[in-house]
């Protein structure tokens, strides 16, 4: 408007009759076409199919994805496959060889050990002989003796030629195939409790902190210091000598600080959040703390959160392993991978491959769910973005 | 900068009180007796051995003459473990052999870490480093009991080259230097490739900034650049891993310290817990504490060392 005179855009000024229209007069004026964006020439891709993409491309991750899968579903099936149970004892059967149906054939798992005998017992092992493998002379002081080297069909030498141990058996004569994966489903399982735990505490935690802030969050900090501070492997024993040693006391004392981790990363993500102008903007809208909280901040953590999900798993089978080897696994009779492990280490220097099994499993495991997790942090992680 | 460092020394001796606490309750609520009566116990030895040790006060008033005592830095005797000797100076005398064990694997961990971290992040993305980057998770994922357990088999049994546990000798001779290899090397390998990993990825990180590029248009040789600017900027994430190495002595050490029979603190502390030796126990758990704690404050500190723009307290003067 200049000096009160309307003008039009080509500089002309408006007419007397045009600047008093009344408003009835005015019609709305409707468009034949309606007016829609063109369509995208491209696929239009949600964050989650771009992760899903990145992930399925790299082929180490899928890898370690596909391995997990077969171990858990051996470990679903593994203790039913097998001829015999994962409880069953055989004394007559103690520490067979390994022996597997097609690979005996070839050499590799057929029920064979290799033994020093004297040359008195080569009556006795004379017909389950498979190979010689040369003679040593010991002197001790008894004299000299021929020590032969041997290699006997342990199946054929008791008896039992018709038997599979797969993987072997025990020293108190159990299958070590079943007994393994029934040990490897303990140890998932065991995770898995552990993982979910950690992650919602964590999470509910980690929310509060770093949503409300001020006191609540001091105080949950420095109680988050003491718990954290409290030497975590002492602590571990007490709990299970409180409790009694199963799965439960160990899921309790794997919760204990497994938590602290999620929820401080939680509550970084949600203080670099909630002063965003879109959390602003939701607010101002009438949004309550939960959704603002659950729907608007956390899905900016979900990311990491899967990642350390995957991560934290291998620790906890870790650890349990661990303190199994202390003699603090779960109850007896029962396996897990740790308690394998430390059965076999006690019998290692004569009946190794009863820790190779369970040793081969449990890396396999933890190397499986690291490349997972490392596979999983690059896919979600948006600067990748090809 | 002191301001600050007291202000954390009295948190932390706050955290500690809470600690005890804590541990003492727990230790105390387990089943079982210290002292168990049994039918060749003279019923007045026992009450008197109870009357001694305060044993039949109730536990808030046990818990007072146990700050009292450990207020005035007497942490008891030993029960049950090693009857009658102080308890500081069993673990002491347990010590020595842990962090023996602990020193020496960190002087392998340090340079081939170092090393491998910086070499990887200077060959980014090439064969080597592809190739030590699965070696390095490989290593990772293999449990240091699992490794001890290989070793001890091939090594120490098929192969003959090294003993199978610790030597038995109290003083630190090279037999016993020889025993020890394969404890040092179990600790070490994940050490390593921890250290390795961050150091690689920390750096290689740093290498791709833009003072890097000044740094080499001031003239410097490729190497100072690295050793000057590079390697001081990507330690800060280290600088507690580095510093954990020499003065943590817990570590994942308790299971390779079982396998190869080293008579170190966990065997002590483990037999201490089993046979209900609740001094003895308090004692190893306010030596872990008090480690844990300062070492976290001088970790804290320690980042100021290494990187100068990081400063404590947020005073002026800092």
């Amino acid at each position: 408007m200049r000096n009160g005179t309307v003008f039009m855009e080509n500089g002309q000024p408006l007419g007397e009759e045009l600047l008093n229209i009344a408003p009835e007069q005015f019609e709305i004026i409707e468009r034949e076409a309606k007016i829609v964006d063109a369509d995208f020439r491209t696929e239009s891709v949600s964050y989650g199919k771009d992760v899903l993409r990145r992930f399925l491309r790299d082929r180490v991750t899928v890898t370690a994805a596909v391995i997990i899968l077969v171990i858990v579903a051996m470990a679903l099936i593994g203790p039913n496959i097998s001829p015999y149970t994962y409880l069953e004892q055989n004394r007559e059967m103690q520490n067979m060889p390994p022996r597997i149906p097609v690979l005996e054939n070839i050499g590799i798992c057929d029920g064979t050990r290799v033994l020093n005998i004297k040359k008195s017992s080569m009556e006795e092992y004379g017909p389950y002989i498979k190979e010689s493998l040369g003679e040593t002379t010991t002197s001790s002081a008894f004299g000299t003796s021929t020590m032969y080297r041997v290699k006997v069909d342990m199946y054929a030498y008791k008896g039992i030629p018709d038997q599979y141990f797969w993987f072997g058996s025990d020293v108190l004569g159990r299958d070590i195939f079943a007994r393994l994966w029934q040990g490897t489903r303990i140890s998932l399982i065991l995770a898995l409790v552990v993982v979910a735990v950690n992650l919602s505490v964590g999470l509910i935690v980690g929310a509060i902190c770093g949503y409300y802030g001020g006191w609540i969050d001091m105080v949950i900090q420095r109680l988050m210091d003491i718990i954290w501070n409290i030497p975590s492997l002492p602590l571990t024993i007490l709990l299970i000598m409180l409790f009694g040693s199963g799965l439960l006391p160990l899921a309790l004392a794997f919760c204990l600080t497994g938590w602290m981790g999620t929820a401080n990363s939680v509550r970084m993500q949600f203080y670099r959040y909630k002063g965003r102008e879109y959390v602003l903007a939701s607010r101002t809208m009438g949004a309550s703390d939960m959704r603002l909280m659950f729907r608007h901040i956390l899905p900016n953590a979900i990311g990491t959160l899967i990642t350390s999900c995957a991560l934290s798993v291998p620790g906890v089978v870790f650890q349990e392993a661990g303190l199994a080897y202390l003699g603090l696994g779960i109850q007896a009779p029962n396996p897990s991978i740790g308690m394998m492990l430390s059965d076999g280490q006690k019998v290692l220097l004569d009946y190794p491959s009863q820790l190779v099994f369970p040793g081969v499993v449990i890396v396999l495991l933890m190397l499986a769910f690291n490349l997972l997790g490392n596979g999983l942090r690059d896919a979600f992680n948006p600067s990748l973005r090809q | 900068m002191v301001k600050y460092v007291i202000q954390r020394l009295i948190a932390a001796f706050f955290t500690f009180l809470a600690i005890i606490t804590v541990v003492f309750f727990v230790l105390r609520l387990m089943p079982g007796s210290v002292i168990e009566p049994s039918p060749r116990l003279d019923p007045a030895i026992y009450q008197a051995m109870m009357d001694k040790y305060h044993l039949n006060d109730p536990l808030i008033v046990q818990f007072g003459y146990a700050i009292r005592d450990y207020m005035s830095l007497d942490l008891g005797y030993s029960l049950k473990v090693n009857p009658g000797s102080p308890v500081l100076d069993i673990i002491l005398s347990r010590l020595a052999v842990t962090v023996q064990l602990n020193y020496f694997s960190a002087f392998v961990i340090l340079p081939f870490g170092l090393f491998l971290g910086i070499s990887m992040a200077v060959k980014k993305d090439s064969l080597y480093d592809n190739v030590m980057s699965s070696l390095i998770i490989l290593t990772i994922s293999v449990p240091s009991f699992v490794l001890a357990a290989l070793m001890q088999y091939l090594l120490g049994f098929k192969f003959g080259w090294f003993p199978l546990i610790l030597e038995a000798e109290e003083s630190l001779s090279w037999t016993k230097f020889y025993s020890m290899i394969m404890p040092i090397l179990a600790l070490s390998f994940g050490g390593i490739a921890s250290i390795a990993r961050t150091l690689r990825a920390e750096l290689a990180e740093v290498l791709t900034m833009d003072f890097m590029q000044l740094a080499k248009a001031k003239g410097l040789s490729y190497g100072q650049t690295i050793t000057r600017h590079a390697l001081r900027n990507s330690c800060v994430p280290l600088a507690s891993t580095f510093l954990y190495l020499f003065l943590g002595v817990l570590g994942s050490s308790l299971v390779i310290e079982q396998i190869f029979s080293v008579p170190g603190m966990s065997k002590t502390m483990m037999a201490a817990i089993n046979g209900k030796d609740h001094w003895l126990t308090m004692g190893c758990i306010i030596f872990y504490t008090l480690i844990g704690l300062l070492m976290a404050i001088v970790a804290d500190l320690s980042y100021g060392v290494v990187d100068p723009r990081i400063r404590m307290g947020g005073g002026k003067d800092a």
